[in-house]
């Protein structure tokens, strides 16, 4: 290769890291910087005592437990007496099965009831009128949001992309790369333009930092395979209708409610068929081929899941029912693991525990299903001894170099010789092994565009987790809150037996490294999961606010945030 | 709405976990991607790639055994030094695993943690390292050995410089022959047999046994014997070379009296045997320089009387790398405690570390009266059996030579052990040469004609 071209292709590299650099921070600044602080918009002011109790957020528990969002200390007021919820048309109380019941101006309540400012309410002997935060004297600061224009975001999105496209370009010396990735920078920014302009919606961080991981996937499947990479931008492009039509299905938690029972048959049934007419592919039976598109219909069986698992009718975790929810999740790890996808059961498992935990609270139900599944484990592994394997060489990949592991091996030698920017895209030896582009994704990464973009594209995953705890409080509703969690949490959990399973720290479960890995379905899958954590933050559904109005009802002032 | 928040705590949790071990990977990657970069799988370090910019490789005098020019490697002007060295230098490929090019090629490469392998072309430069052999001396075993196959190893037992690892059969690595992998001539060329292989040690192993008897009971050296030529153990001979008549364990061990050592042995018992042997580096691999030696064996738990005989005089399933001789020989030499050899006198940056961590570290292998003893018995051995003559250069030499049988119609490898006691040029070597027949005729000219060659050097 031309020595000119051989320096501007290292020098690239050496500016790549940086680029992806600044598009994360910018994310994750805008992200934390944008969101609401918490301050009361209204108030329960006690007419028993003095007392006045600011409402924070959209769903408030109210009770003698320590754990109520209001705490009320009156032995009359049940542990989880009631909840006082917000939804677009107003203020609610619903009573959580308390032993004195609820009153509302001197009214027994029944189911969701609703409340407007001024109304009494009564709890026990203890009685509580709804207030303007601003008429009781309690702070309702509302701050500027610190964000990045978005636009900025997006832009250094498209230098980013074009540095790596260029650097593959000149590695293969051949200019058909640009495609793929032109026809990404266009869907995006198409995307950005419909969500700004069209939808009227304030951020586009998280679509953002989903765009840069499956960006470096299209261009790491450019320069191995052109054929790779086009699978992997019409997945992408599907990815982003299921995400914007995820968004527009979640908004209203009613409909939600609804739909709950018929989206858990939707999800059984996608497993169980795929049982059925599944084909085999390398050991698992997962997939369904349908003509010349094969799917495999676990990963989207995971979106339903969570909906399902987050989507109960308890009112604010105060029901500890958990029946349907374990029955589903039986049958669901059950259909897996006779489909011998082990990875993907782990997953639904530990999605299964999170939801479990988050909904019941319950330490025991979890205790009692790690046990279980303990015991699972243990027979699986006297019926299937090929899974033994796995763990026999887990920690030991050098001892069998050229048996089980393999793939390990050649992982960690590739990733070593990548050292922090990488030997150059389509100049690494790892491209050639097995599932390079799925399994063993993040050492492909690590070789050929260098250790610190693998690691930024961990930091991606564990960091839009740690945003969907960040706004758990802040959302709409617990349902979006658990969802965001188990969603996040999923990805955390896959990514982590991805790269981990792959730099042998555990053992090889061939799972998917979300949004980057090749394939089609769970590509798409990545970004469905995504907007249960978009539908988590309220400044999502924040859009449709007539400029017009002079001045906002108290209660609207959440939405102008 | 708290307490979703609370509970959200354990995925939290499982989101640290998953940075720590994020961390936890770097901190291995940054701790052993030198190591994981010069495995043999690497295909940007494999056949002709990798060297094209590598750093050149000297001997201890300077003179360069191989460097790199227009892409290509270039080795020694000298046909004999090339194929002197190679086993120890190794070739453009990675067949030779224990080579310097083979486990070292990242280092030679330009390899670094920040850029990888990635430096551009221009950018490259390898680094450089100089070895402790002397090309000369490696070049005096080569010829020494001649068409035989066999090892020289020599090195210094107070630094632990190795100025001699040779190996034959050899090739030309500017010249690879085509007939390798079929022509008989060149079996196991791609290995350095000093280090990656192991031989029946015959009768240098009653060094062995001598210690042994020596470190449970020192008057053992005065144990007298009456040796007819030969000796029944479980009603089966054990037999002689000569008939030593009357004889205590210094003139066993000159005239290599099987009947004695083997009686020796029964008398000392397995545990006894077994555990000294374990002490002289039996049963386990040697490390140094990243280079790993192959397993030396000793094990006489299952054995019946008469196979615990044969295994005193090295018989029996003994077997032994060159390297592990000649390293229990440095004990003797050095009061006790042997030295572990190095092959590396010098490399560019600070790359040498990780590997001299895992090097394997000096033990003491036996009481320095022990030590001391052995060696006076060795110096009787020379002067008495071999005569001094026998080693012609300047040097004072203690010896012990072996001559291993193998198999029914193999002809025995022939062996010779010894250090020299001149304190301004301490060696400990091993020679064999396999099927050589005789270690005092065929295996002592071969040490005599390296030891001549390093003085000759000065």
């Amino acid at each position: 290769m031309n020595e000119m071209l051989e320096m501007l292709s290292f020098g690239i590299r050496l500016s790549e890291p940086f680029v992806a650099l600044i598009v994360i921070i910018m994310c994750f600044v805008s992200l934390k910087g944008g969101r609401r602080e918490e301050k009361a918009l209204i108030a329960l002011e006690s007419e028993t005592d003095d007392k006045t109790y600011p409402v924070l957020y959209w769903e408030n528990s109210i009770g003698r437990s320590r754990s109520s969002d209001i705490r009320i200390n009156d032995f009359t007021v049940s542990r989880d007496h009631a909840v006082l919820l917000r939804r677009n048309d107003g203020w609610f109380i619903n009573d959580t099965g308390s032993k004195a019941g609820v009153f509302v101006n001197g009214q027994k309540t029944d189911g969701r009831w609703p409340v407007a400012v001024g109304d009494n309410i009564s709890l026990g002997s203890t009685s509580l009128v709804l207030r303007r935060a601003s008429d009781v004297g309690v702070q309702t600061a509302v701050r500027e949001p610190k964000r990045f224009p978005q636009g900025v975001i997006v832009a250094f999105i498209t230098l980013y992309q074009a540095l790596l496209t260029l650097q593959a370009a000149i590695n293969m010396m051949s200019a058909e790369v640009i495609i793929p990735s032109a026809l990404f920078l266009v869907v995006m920014w198409a995307f950005y333009g419909v969500s700004k302009l069209g939808l009227r919606r304030l951020n586009f961080e998280l679509e953002s930092l989903a765009l840069l991981l499956s960006g470096t996937g299209i261009i790491l499947a450019a320069s191995h395979d052109m054929k790779q990479s086009f699978v992997q931008l019409a997945a992408m492009v599907l990815g982003i209708f299921l995400y914007s039509f995820m968004l527009w299905f979640i908004e209203i938690p009613d409909r939600v409610m609804k739909w709950n029972i018929a989206i858990a048959i939707l999800a059984l049934l996608m497993l169980a068929s795929t049982l059925v007419l599944g084909k085999s592919l390398n050991g698992a039976k997962n997939w369904i081929v349908l003509g010349p598109v094969s799917v495999q219909p676990s990963e989207f069986a995971k979106i339903a899941y969570i909906f399902v698992g987050a989507s109960t009718l308890d009112v604010l975790q105060t029901k500890k029912s958990l029946a349907s929810f374990i029955v589903i999740s039986i049958l669901s790890v059950g259909f897996l693991v006779l489909m011998s996808d082990f990875g993907t059961a782990v997953i639904f498992f530990m999605t299964f525990l999170i939801i479990a935990f988050m909904r019941s609270g319950d330490i025991k139900t979890v205790i009692l299903a790690v046990s279980a599944a303990g015991i699972g484990a243990m027979t699986m592994l006297s019926v299937k001894p090929y899974i033994a394997d796995r763990f026999a060489v887990w920690g030991h990949v050098w001892d069998y170099a050229d048996g089980t592991g393999y793939q390990q091996v050649r992982s960690l030698i590739y990733s070593a010789s990548g050292g922090l920017f990488g030997t150059g895209l389509s100049k690494g030896y790892l491209q050639y092994l097995f599932a390079s582009e799925n399994d063993l994704v993040f050492c492909l990464i690590c070789e050929e565009l260098g250790c610190i973009i693998a690691v930024l594209c961990a930091v991606v995953i564990g960091g839009l987790m740690i945003y969907a705890r960040g706004v758990t409080t802040r959302s709409r509703s617990t349902f979006y809150s658990i969802a965001a969690c188990s969603a996040g949490g999923l990805l955390v959990f896959q990514s982590a037996l991805n790269i981990f399973g792959v730099v042998d720290i555990l053992p090889l479960t061939g799972v998917t490294l979300p949004f980057v890995s090749y394939g089609g379905t769970s590509m798409a899958a990545c970004w469905g999961l995504l907007s249960f954590i978009k539908a988590a933050d309220e400044r999502t559904y924040a859009r449709h606010i007539p400029k017009q109005k002079k001045a906002p009802a108290p209660e609207e002032m959440f939405e102008q945030i | 709405m708290r307490r979703t928040r609370s509970r959200s705590f354990p995925v939290l949790m499982l989101t640290l976990a998953f940075f720590a071990g994020i961390v936890y990977f770097l901190v291995n990657l940054t701790v052993h991607s030198a190591e994981w970069v010069s495995k043999p799988y690497n295909g940007h370090l494999s056949d002709s790639t990798g060297l094209e910019f590598a750093g050149r490789i000297t001997d201890r005098n300077g003179i360069v055994l191989a460097r790199s020019e227009d892409r290509k490697r270039i080795y020694n002007d000298d046909y004999d030094i090339r194929c002197a060295c190679l086993p120890v230098v190794g070739d453009d490929s990675v067949n030779n695993s224990t080579a310097i090019q083979t486990l070292y090629r990242s280092e030679l490469s330009g390899y670094d943690f920040i850029f990888g392998l990635g430096t551009p072309d221009k950018l490259k430069k390898g680094n450089d390292i100089t070895l402790t052999i002397d090309s000369k001396v490696q070049t005096a075993a080569y010829r020494a050995l001649g068409d035989s196959k066999g090892a020289v190893v020599v090195y210094n037992y107070r630094t632990g410089d190795i100025l001699c690892m040779a190996s034959t059969p050899t090739y030309d690595p500017m010249n690879k022959p085509e007939d390798i992998e079929t022509n008989e001539k060149y079996e196991g060329a791609y290995l350095n047999r000093a280090v990656s292989s192991s031989y029946t040690p015959g009768s240098t192993f009653k060094l062995v046994t001598a210690a042994a008897a020596l470190e449970k009971d020192r008057s053992l050296e005065h144990r007298e014997f009456d040796c007819v030529g030969s000796v029944e153990i479980d009603d089966k001979p054990v037999n002689c070379f000569s008939v030593s008549g009357h004889i205590d364990m210094k003139d066993a061990l000159k005239d290599s009296c099987n009947a004695y050592f083997a009686t020796l042995a029964v008398e000392l018992g397995r545990p006894c045997m077994n555990e000294e042997a374990q002490k002289l580096g039996f049963g386990k691999s040697w490390c140094f320089d990243g280079i790993e030696t192959a397993k030396s064996s000793y094990d006489v738990s299952e054995a019946s009387d008469y196979d615990l005989g044969w295994s005193g005089v090295g018989q029996y399933t003994v077997l032994e790398t060159p390297m592990n001789m000649a390293i229990r020989t440095s004990a003797i030499a050095n009061g006790g405690v042997c030295v572990v050899p190095h092959l590396i006198k010098d490399m560019d940056g600070d790359l040498l570390s990780s590997a001299a961590d895992k090097s394997s570290k000096p033990e003491r292998m036996m009481s320095s009266e022990t030590a001391d003893k052995l060696k006076e018995m060795m110096d009787y051995t020379v002067k008495e059996s071999y005569g001094k003559w026998s080693f012609s250069g300047s040097l004072d030499v203690c010896a012990k030579t072996g001559t291993a049988e193998v198999g029914d119609d193999g002809i025995a490898h022939a062996w010779v052990t010894g250090f020299t006691t001149d304190e301004s040029c301490p060696l400990a070597f091993a020679v064999i040469v396999e099927h050589g027949n005789s270690g005092f005729s065929v295996a002592i000219p071969v040490a005599s004609a390296v030891l001549n060659a390093i003085t000759e050097n000065g």
